[in-house]
């Protein structure tokens, strides 16, 4: 259904094909008449609260500083940095190096956090339980 | 009388078997038609499995004709309310304006990459951090990072989207989700335009990625662009 463009920067689907792909187009979109409408719905909040992460909180700030903390900004490749301009010359040697140490960081960031790759999507849970279960453990946590 | 639950409204047409075999029907009046199905008792569970189903079952109508998808949950108490929506001129008058088009909806997120660029520029604050690494200049520090990705979301946001906005009948932008969300945009387009939206993206892509990449999903109903204005009838 999806495929990775050739510079494997764009995802292209065709339709939905996720929970993430629907889930506000289908609760704060379509179709809705005030005057006729009769909404009947359980599990809403459960779900949304799975999306939108809170992002103004202590927690974010500390991993957002342990992450930055980590990194090494050689990495960056349009970086007009000054450890960059010393880096010149021994290039290939310097990238090969840092790379396997941002990635070696942010792996063990990722495992710390819980934020594995298919933490945008949601091809993990194949119904509501899981999502529930999911949100609830988060929203307790915070 | 049992309860319709709708997914949406189209012109009066042949269902595919793979509907009508889901319980699926129209109920049709002058050239105008409601999809539906009949509800069981109870309320509709917002599960992953009846998101998409609504989801399949529109976007599937979307690929022969126009459909004014539904909001999800959206219940008719008997055949005749179906009726008097379908009498609706506003009814009529979105099913015309959306007779050619297509909804893109266009997400952009940002590899963790993002945060070594976003830090680059926050020397001191990285530096008295690793000197001290309290709880207090974590703080500062991610906060501070935290703005600089705002800054960034928005001027990326703003970038992309005056791109593409010629390209489009109409753009709606909405709060990304996430730590690493960088915009979301749906787009309305000509379903011939999108061919166009997608060339204009691999060319944003060779600029700006990485960090940022893209999600684009469709040609889909135009979810984002049926929305009515109609006083609540006390």
């Amino acid at each position: 259904m999806q495929r990775e463009s050739s510079a494997g920067y764009i995802t292209r689907a065709p339709r939905s094909s996720g929970l993430a792909d629907v889930l506000e187009i289908l609760l704060d979109r379509g179709l809705v008449i005030d005057a006729y409408v009769r909404v009947s719905l359980v599990g809403i909040e459960l779900l949304t609260v799975d999306l939108r992460v809170v992002i103004a909180s202590v927690d974010t700030y500390l991993r957002f500083a342990e992450a930055v903390n980590r990194l090494d900004l050689r990495q960056v490749d349009d970086s007009k940095s000054v450890p960059d301009l010393f880096e010149k010359g021994g290039e290939e040697v310097a990238s090969t190096k840092t790379k396997g140490a941002v990635e070696g960081g942010m792996d063990a960031i990722k495992e710390k956090i819980g934020l594995g790759s298919g933490s945008d999507d949601d091809d993990d849970d194949d119904d509501g339980g899981n999502s529930r279960s999911r949100s609830r453990s988060r929203s307790s946590s915070r | 009388m049992s309860r319709l639950y709708l997914y949406g409204i189209t012109r009066p047409r042949d269902l595919p078997e793979r509907l009508t075999g889901q319980g699926i029907s129209l109920i049709e009046s002058e050239g105008r038609a409601a999809v539906v199905s009949e509800l069981d008792e109870g309320p509709v569970e917002a599960t992953r499995r009846n998101l998409l189903a609504h989801a399949d079952v529109v976007e599937q109508l979307h690929e022969d004709a126009v459909v004014l998808p539904a909001r999800f949950g959206y219940i008719l108490d008997s055949e005749d309310e179906a009726l008097e929506l379908l009498a609706l001129p506003e009814i009529e008058q979105l099913l015309e304006r959306h007779k050619g088009t297509c909804e893109l909806t266009l997400r952009g997120t940002y590899e963790e990459s993002v945060l070594a660029e976003v830090g680059a520029a926050l020397e001191p604050l990285r530096e008295a951090y690793r000197a001290a690494p309290s709880v207090e200049a974590g703080i500062a520090l991610g906060e501070a990072v935290g703005e600089g990705l705002a800054d960034r979301r928005a001027r990326d946001q703003t970038l992309v989207l005056d791109e593409l906005r010629p390209l489009a009948l109409e753009v709606l932008t909405s709060e990304p989700a996430g730590e690493f969300g960088a915009f979301n945009a749906a787009l309305l387009v000509e379903r011939g335009g999108v061919e166009a939206v997608e060339k204009q993206l691999e060319q944003l892509a060779g600029r700006m990625s990485p960090p940022l990449h893209f999600k684009l999903v469709g040609p889909l109903p135009p979810y984002s662009f049926v929305r009515l204005q109609m006083p609540a009838v006390a």
